[in-house]
């Protein structure tokens, strides 16, 4: 671990002025952060320590949910109302990672969860994402674990939360406070693509700090699954996930909701399948279609054409499961 | 009379120490002063050291000293491989680099974090060569290699022939792949010189006195002025067998720096520095007559090792005896490629092999309509087809009966593709598992206390196998004293010698050690006791004394007794103690010795998402003398937990380009988890073997691990009718069936 | 609610309330009609503490339990499997803080209450009263009905016994949840320590504060193993991908490897050295040895710490569920079966 500064400050604007310099990182549970600073993967300048902040509430908000970006991973899942409310959110936390780790993670730190790329984690061999313009060596690597959708020349990084595919389903909104403003993104325009510089992996600006996201009321809380396939039967990132939700009326489907995980560069919400479910009866030809449109334009490498199969058979066993028909 | 300890389930007697933190592991030995070193890992497959520049390194705050090729102090044994176990190991002795992860450079600073920093600003130049570190992208070089476990190859028979003579064959290659042992303690060494010839090791291992040789050895030492301690190892399943080039490392840097050093390697560099399993691509050929006779067995094996050291994964061993075939040829073959040397994993040779095998006789079996089990219990050895010898025991054919019934194999429709639950499509499989019994020589110390209590030694170690508590009961049955009255004192080569605890006979050959020690040490007492005007048993025959609750007494007369606490007092001595040094029992010349057992497993599959569950495993398990119930069905649980891992997690990857390892961690690296694994049915089947040794144990820490592959892969066969020979059997292989 | 209020006592008729969620929806004192009642003012309560145990306890007692806590105000009934809650909106905040004003329990401290099937004031215990000695005359009057003492007139001795055990658990409820109490500041200080430089740290470590000068970037497995020879907390990985290093932080099981130890101030650690009192293993512990729940050892102090963040949360009850939960804690020695069973007797005990 590179040397640091550490500040642990009396409240939020202090904290966003410590992070405005240098390369400061904010540190919230720790799960990614202080695992990428001992591989060096991660070398800032300053440590923010914003864990102790009381930004953990979970509480209403009109008709949605408020959820405090220092709320721990397990008391969002076990939170009565998302419980209630948005169980994917629920069923998403909970098939990520370890008991330990969700006790850590919080909802702020799991926003900015960096990728298992094997690659990127190891010092020795070339990444464009943790040294830029250094080159990918994921490309024509090991690609098991890698991304068929939004990937570039330059990345093809897996974005690894489960939480976030959740997100990206539910509409969620995250609310920032940086220098002088605070904003609230639409978790779409949240996470940006690789492209040519996959170091960039979202809209924040340095000292920006997460202080909560918003859920909308949620019309799919009767009808929605998240469904993670995995190499053993936990602890274990996504081959495939998909978290989905259906509003169904007199037996058609008013909308519906279909985000991935373990298949693309960020949280990836797949629309066209969504709009292709609108109108139609829930059943397996219908999921079927929309699992197809779900998957548009892969682009698989050496090891990961599988997913481009996974990945639509998930979508459907999600939209079953959600459904009740599984 | 006492109740015999010996094949009683007891609590492990070190069971209070590891529930509340208080077993020390290696690193965890506090010496004073201790500074803490790290290995810095090439980051090239092959070539040469250019130059390496550790100015940065060595200014770094709290840093002491940065060793590399270039200013190491140089020891002319390390070179020095007295054994064909011995693994070759790199201590910054020259500028050549052998495989990625090599250690190229060690830093030792006086806290851990300094260190580790201090680590990453070393920088090489090298002169690199094309890295090879895959077996396939080789096999044109496979050589043929004798194995440790007997003929590089074997042709029995005649095996044209026998093919010629089949109804049904099948011919497939399989392929397992690089496994790492992953203990869960990595391995570490706490280093602390005493002077320029003394050296004081705590180090994670299984063999205290291999350590203590190999080090003696390359440090130029006397192996007495070398002592290895180890009261706990965090695991160790082949990889800590014998020590690898961070102990030598470890004593190199605290040399160096003058201090005393710990050294833990981390989590990535165990996928490179402390062995591995091989890869091996195997290729069956099998033939069986109308009547489900084995015509005929051909099995070639090729596996990887490095290109400075031998290690062979000897996959055909369980060929050359499984099964009553009158034509059977095997061969195993070695690839040499830019990777660390490979070495014992968990059931070497067995786990891999049976898979293959298992797997093909399962294939044949569904080839020419047999029921899978009925062909393997057609084909059953009576004596070992190998040797011809008898076996000293064997009671696979009850071990077959016993799962068989436990699962209830009869009841499932031999069809394939016909079971389900919704999505899930369900198939059974069978296998069936064996290990060889050896024992090997050992000496152990005897030592009576004047409080009536002994403490028993030697130099074994416990490596979660049990040995402090089965080698309790062995002392108590043969001193006829309670557990507690027994201390039982392993992990110093400050005790006499005593095997490595690896291949499964730590049992085996410190347990008829201790037994013998004792018993002299008891016989000792006798003769003591009856020369003794003061005892009661003074002028008895030896035979006519019995030992019961710590006393001697008469066998016509218990009520003449003589406690053991007594004798020592009036000896006038500090205590009684006998050394004693145990050959392998003779009679083991005149037979095969070996554990067998039946392995069973029910697995789901989603036909759909490709995801496997076991549901269930059945294994019924025979290997001599069972010492501890308890502590015997842990190892059992646990060689089947391999199992699964084989089956459908374990997968170390090499980048093709590199040769340099991609899953580094246990994250990338899958071992099983509590999810992964469901209750498991252990029968242990009771076997009495007189020929043995004299406690009639043959270990059995091996025994369940080979076949479960096989059991799985063929259980999933059985529900969706998809055959994988290339393990693990991961959801990717099923959804592209 | 009246402007002369008196200071609630044992005794005294206890005074109903409604509080109001966003929704409108009531959740009131009325509904305990005929029925005991504990009212809990627990600020660090959530709702993942044990809610199937309250269930279950709620049942056998036939008593209706109010929490009142920093995210929420729940209401659990024995008769019923879903809990009412209301989360801390502006309303609710303002209605729980004069709820506990009038009940007389300063804001952020915690108190319970229990009320009898009349209605009557049965305990009070606030932050100035001592938790043992409620307890304890809580249990000496269940212990009055047991050895056939008169109870007090007007209620019978069922009613007692039922009140006793009420009171016990709610207060048993009340100590369980104290996490970061009320005795302790919320927040460790703010602090700014350079690149390079060392930092003072106070770890409440088992129960003892122990202060240490350390580099910032040592982890709290690192300063438990390597300063305060606390090394029952293994380093398997040091990456959160083993569990070995599993110690509780306010009772819930963190990887300390992941935890700088800086950053650990303020917070409650539990490692396996603190577990047993004195010679008296936990269950966990005991249960561990008699199920033969480890070979080699060293993920042992992990899975135990694990097991008991797991048994108090009380939300994985069967086989499987304790697995998908304690799937974090990796046993190469395969010892999975056995902890599993370990665990599920030792659930009994605790």
């Amino acid at each position: 671990m590179k040397p640091f500064t550490y500040v642990r400050p009396a409240d939020a604007r202090a904290a966003i002025t410590a992070a405005g310099a240098g390369s400061a990182s904010f540190l919230a549970g720790g799960t990614t952060l202080v695992d990428l600073m001992r591989l060096e993967v991660m070398t800032p300048s300053a440590v923010v320590d914003v864990s102790s902040l009381p930004l953990a509430a979970i509480e209403r908000a009109g008709d949605g949910l408020r959820i405090g970006a220092m709320a721990r991973n397990t008391a969002v899942a076990t939170h009565p109302i998302v419980v209630e409310r948005y169980p994917l959110l629920a069923q998403a936390l909970l098939a990520g990672a370890s008991q330990q780790v969700r006790n850590m993670a919080t909802v702020g730190g799991n926003l900015l969860q960096r990728t298992r790329c094997p690659y990127f984690r190891d010092l020795a061999v070339a990444c464009n994402k943790r040294a830029p313009g250094s080159g990918c060596s994921a490309l024509d690597g090991f690609t098991r674990s890698h991304a068929i959708l939004g990937t570039s020349a330059s990345c093809i990084a897996t974005h690894p939360s489960d939480m976030c595919v959740a997100l990206a389903a539910l509409d969620a909104v995250v609310h920032t406070r940086g220098a002088g403003r605070e904003r609230a993104i639409p978790f779409g325009e949240f996470h940006t693509l690789p492209g040519d510089h996959p170091e960039v992996e979202n809209v924040l600006e340095p000292g920006e700090l997460v202080t909560h996201i918003e859920l909308p009321a949620s019309p799919f809380a009767a009808h929605t699954h998240y469904v993670k396939v995995r190499d053993r039967a936990a602890f274990a990132f996504a081959l495939a996930a998909a978290g989905v939700g259906l509003d169904v009326a007199d037996g058609k489907i008013r909308a519906a909701r279909i985000a991935l995980g373990g298949v693309a560069t960020r949280p990836w919400r797949a629309t066209e399948a969504e709009q292709a479910l609108v109108g139609q009866a829930p059943g397996r030809a219908s999921f079927e279609r929309a699992a197809a449109a779900a998957i548009v334009d892969p682009k698989p490498r050496r090891d990961n054409a599988f997913k481009i199969v996974l990945a639509k058979r998930t979508i459907v066993r999600a939209l079953e499961l959600a459904w009740g028909a599984a | 009379m006492t109740r015999p300890l010996i094949g009683t389930g007891i609590d492990r007697v070190d069971g209070r120490k590891k529930v509340t933190g208080g077993a020390t592991y290696a690193a965890e030995v506090q010496v004073a002063n201790v500074t803490h070193a790290v290995i810095v890992g090439s980051t090239i497959g092959r070539g040469k050291i250019k130059a390496i520049d550790i100015t940065a390194a060595q200014a770094a705050p709290g840093v002491l000293a940065v060793i590399t090729h270039d200013n190491a102090p140089k020891f002319p044994g390390v070179s020095h491989k007295a054994e064909a176990n011995d693994r070759a190991v790199q201590g910054l002795q020259d500028d050549i680099v052998l495989y990625h992860d090599q250690p190229i450079a060690v830093v030792v600073a006086d806290t851990l974090e300094r260190a580790q920093h201090a680590a990453t600003l070393v920088t090489a130049e090298y002169d690199a060569a094309a890295a090879v570190g895959d077996v396939e992208a080789d096999l044109g070089s496979a050589y043929i290699v004798e194995t440790p476990r007997g003929p590089a190859e074997i042709h029995r028979g005649d095996l044209a022939a026998g093919m010629a003579a089949a109804k049904t064959r099948v011919d497939v290659t399989y392929r397992t792949p690089v496994e790492t042992h992953n203990p869960m303690e990595p391995h570490a060494t706490i280093a602390v010189w005493q002077g320029d010839d003394h050296l004081t090791l705590y180090d994670s291992t299984q063999a205290i006195f291999t350590v203590r040789r190999r080090l003696s050895t390359m440090l130029g030492l006397s192996p007495e002025n070398v002592r290895v301690i180890n009261h706990y190892c965090g695991g160790g399943f082949g990889c800590k067998g014998a020590p690898w080039s961070h102990v030598l490392l470890a004593a190199i840097a605290a040399r160096a720096s003058g201090r005393a050093v710990k050294l833990a390697i981390t989590r990535p560099q165990m996928q490179s520095l402390v062995g591995h399993r091989p890869k091996t691509l195997q290729k069956l050929e099998l033939g069986v007559d109308g009547a489900g006779r084995l015509t005929a067995i051909r099995h070639d094996c090729v596996s990887e090792t490095s290109r400075f050291d031998v290690f062979v994964e000897s996959c055909t061993a369980v060929t050359r005896m499984l099964y009553a075939c009158p034509n059977v040829s095997t061969v195993q073959r070695l690839v040499r490629l830019d990777v660390p040397t490979p070495t014992f994993t968990r059931a070497p040779g067995e786990s891999t092999g049976t898979f293959a095998l298992e797997s093909a006789l399962d294939e044949l079996a569904y080839a020419a309509g047999l029921d899978p089990l009925e062909l393997r219990r057609k084909n059953h050895a009576d004596h070992d087809p190998e040797t011809g010898k008898p076996w000293s025991s064997k009671s696979l054919l009850a071990c077959y009966q016993r799962a068989a019934d436990a699962i209830g194999w009869s009841k499932r429709p031999a069809q394939i593709k016909t079971l389900r639950e919704g999505r899930w499509q369900i198939g059974y499989g069978v296998a069936t598992t064996t290990r060889p019994s050896r024992q090997l020589p050992a000496t152990a110390r005897a030592r009576m206390m004047p409080d009536g209590r002994a403490v028993v030694q030697a130099g074994t170690q416990d490596i979660g196998t049990g040995t402090y508590t089965v080698m309790t009961q062995v002392a108590g049955d043969a001193l006829a004293l309670p557990i507690g009255d027994i201390r039982f004192e392993l992990g110093d080569t400050a005790l006499p010698e005593a095997p490595p605890s690896v291949g499964s006979f730590t049992a085996a050959s410190t347990g008829p050690a201790v037994h013998n020690a004792c018993m002299a040490l008891r016989a000792k007492l006798i003769e003591l006791a009856t020369r003794d005007p003061a005892s009661p048993l003074r002028g008895l025959a030896a035979d006519a004394i019995d030992a019961e609750d710590g006393a001697l007494v008469a066998r016509a007369d218990r009520n003449r007794r003589d406690p053991y606490a007594a004798i020592v007092t009036r000896s006038k001595q500090p205590e009684i103690s006998v050394e004693l040094h145990t050959e392998a029992h003779k009679d083991r010349d005149n037979y095969s010795v070996g554990g067998f057992g039946a392995v069973f497993a029910k697995v789901r599959v989603d036909e759909d998402l490709g995801e496997v569950r076991v549901d269930r495993l059945v294994g019924a398990f025979a290997a001599g003398r069972i010492l501890n119930p308890k502590t015997a069905r842990s190892q059992l649980l646990g060689g089947m937990v391999w199992g699964i891992g084989q089956a459908l997690h374990e997968h170390s990857v090499r980048d093709t380009r590199t040769a340099r390892m991609v899953t580094r961690d246990l994250a990338d690296y899958h071992v099983p988890v509590h999810a992964d694994v469901p209750d498991l049915d252990i029968l242990l089947v009771p076997e009495e073997d007189p020929h043995v040794n004299e406690i009639g144990v043959k270990g059995l820490g091996e025994l369940s691990t080979p076949g479960i592959a096989a059991a799985i892969a063929n259980a999933i066969y059985h529900a969706t009718g998809v055959r994988i020979r290339d393990l693990p059997i991961t959801p990717d292989k099923l959804v592209q069936g | 609610m009246s402007s002369v209020e008196t200071p609630i006592a044992v005794g005294m008729v206890a005074p109903s309330f409604v509080l109001h969620d966003d929704a409108q929806r009531p959740l009131s004192s009325s509904e305990t009609r005929g029925r005991p009642w504990v009212l809990a003012f627990a600020r660090g309560w959530t709702p993942g503490h044990d809610a199937g145990a309250i269930r279950a306890q709620l049942r056998g007692l036939g008593a209706i339990l109010f929490v009142v806590s920093d995210a929420g105000v729940w209401s659990f009934r024995p008769d019923d499997d879903i809990e009412l809650t209301a989360g801390p909106s502006r309303r609710l905040r303002r209605e729980a803080a004069e709820l506990a004003a009038r009940w007389g329990v300063p804001s952020g401290e915690d108190g319970v209450f229990v009320v009898d099937r009349h209605g009557v004031v049965q305990l009070a215990h606030t932050p100035s009263g001592d938790l043992s000695a409620t307890l304890a005359s809580a249990l000496a009057a269940a212990g009055r009905e047991v050895i056939g003492l008169p109870p007090r007139p007007g209620i019978t001795r069922r009613d007692w016994a039922v009140m006793s055990l009420v009171a016990g658990f709610g207060l048993v409820l009340l100590h369980g949840c104290r996490t970061p109490g009320s005795d302790r500041p919320a927040a460790p200080a703010p602090v700014a320590v350079k690149a390079g430089s060392d930092v003072d740290v106070v770890l409440r470590i088992n129960g003892q504060d122990r202060r240490l000068r350390i580099d910032p970037r040592t982890s709290l497995l690192d300063a438990l193993r390597e300063h305060l020879a606390l090394t029952g907390a293994r380093k398997g990985c040091d990456h959160g991908q083993c569990g070995a290093c599993t110690v509780l932080r306010d009772g819930h099981a963190v990887n300390a490897c992941l935890t700088l130890a800086v950053a650990a101030e303020g917070a409650e650690i539990t490692t396996i050295e603190g577990l047993a009192r004195g010679e008296q293993l936990h269950p966990v512990q005991s249960q561990f040895i008699a199920h033969d729940a480890f070979q080699c050892g060293y993920c042992t102090s992990g899975q135990i710490l694990a097991a008991v963040g797991l048994l108090r949360e009380g939300r994985a009850k069967t086989d499987d569920e304790v697995r998908q939960q304690m799937s974090g804690n990796i046993c190469r020695c395969g010892a999975y079966p056995n902890i599993v069973a370990a665990i599920q007797a030792a659930r009994k005990e605790v």
